[in-house]
């Protein structure tokens, strides 16, 4: 049963690579169909010119019937940008993440979602409440049920 | 000249009327939304593509294999909507019915 996700991923691999990502989306290493990263910029004008992430993306059997785990890097390399739905340990609201997740999306979707939510940006801050959040947040960002609203997020306490 | 049939055989081909046809150019695009497989194929759980592995119609005319589209719906996620546009899924009778052969 587990191989429907794994059949669906390589796919969406071979897409990968036969057309390409995105402009400013690279792949940096797809060695198993457990985690893959990415990097990603914006391109044009935007307050993270010149600033390059690193996107995880962490699936599971329940691919793509449920959202892949997406969070920003962090580590000796790379950070998380400084942006009002991303905390500072790289978790993401998005809802696209979470309620508005449809198998039909794909992973170089959530690239460019995640890319245009940057390229919009028009302040760098970070989330309120973000140093509560990130004290208590669990390890897998689908775990924190995010409630969505247009400016601002708001963790609500994980569940399970 | 008198020719006499020894032997036939018949040979058939089928392909499900998803309605695309018309543009055969980018024929590449007839595959599930949900697993990427083609429509002439079957979905990832299934072994022989036809009757056993059907394609499903919404009233929306979004097109999946039947399996795909109600393991998604059957997901407290899909709050019952289409994967393409959202919309609450309600499955077209017209097209259920063998058209086409």
């Amino acid at each position: 049963m587990s191989s429907v996700y794994m059949r669906r991923l390589g796919k969406e691999l071979m897409d990968i690579q036969c057309d390409g990502l995105p402009e400013g989306v690279r792949l940096l290493s797809a060695d198993n169909m457990q985690s893959w990263f990415f990097t990603i910029q914006v391109l044009g004008q935007s307050l993270y010119e010149g600033e390059v992430f690193a996107l995880e993306f962490r699936f599971d059997n329940s691919y793509p019937f449920s959202a892949p785990a997406v969070l920003f890097v962090k580590d000796r390399t790379y950070a998380p940008p400084i942006h009002p739905h991303v905390y500072s340990n790289g978790h993401i609201c998005a809802s696209i993440l979470g309620d508005d997740w449809s198998p039909s999306l794909s992973v170089t979707a959530v690239c460019i979602t995640l890319q245009s939510m940057l390229a919009s940006c028009k302040e760098k801050k970070l989330p309120p409440g973000n140093d509560t959040y990130v004290r208590t947040a669990p390890d897998n960002p689908k775990k924190t049920r995010f409630v969505y609203e247009d400016d601002t997020c708001d963790p609500l306490l994980c569940v399970s | 000249m008198k020719v006499t049939i020894k032997q036939w055989n018949a040979v058939a081909q089928w392909q499900w009327d998803t309605g695309k046809q018309d543009d055969a150019t980018d024929g590449e695009e007839d595959v599930c939304g949900i697993c990427r497989n083609p429509f002439e194929g079957c979905c990832p759980t299934c072994k022989v593509p036809g009757d056993d592995c059907p394609l499903i119609w919404g009233e929306c005319t979004h097109v999946f294999h039947m399996h795909c589209l109600l393991k998604w719906i059957s997901t407290a996620a899909s709050k019952s909507q289409c994967p393409m546009d959202r919309r609450q899924w309600v499955t077209a009778e017209r097209k259920v019915a063998p058209s086409g052969r």
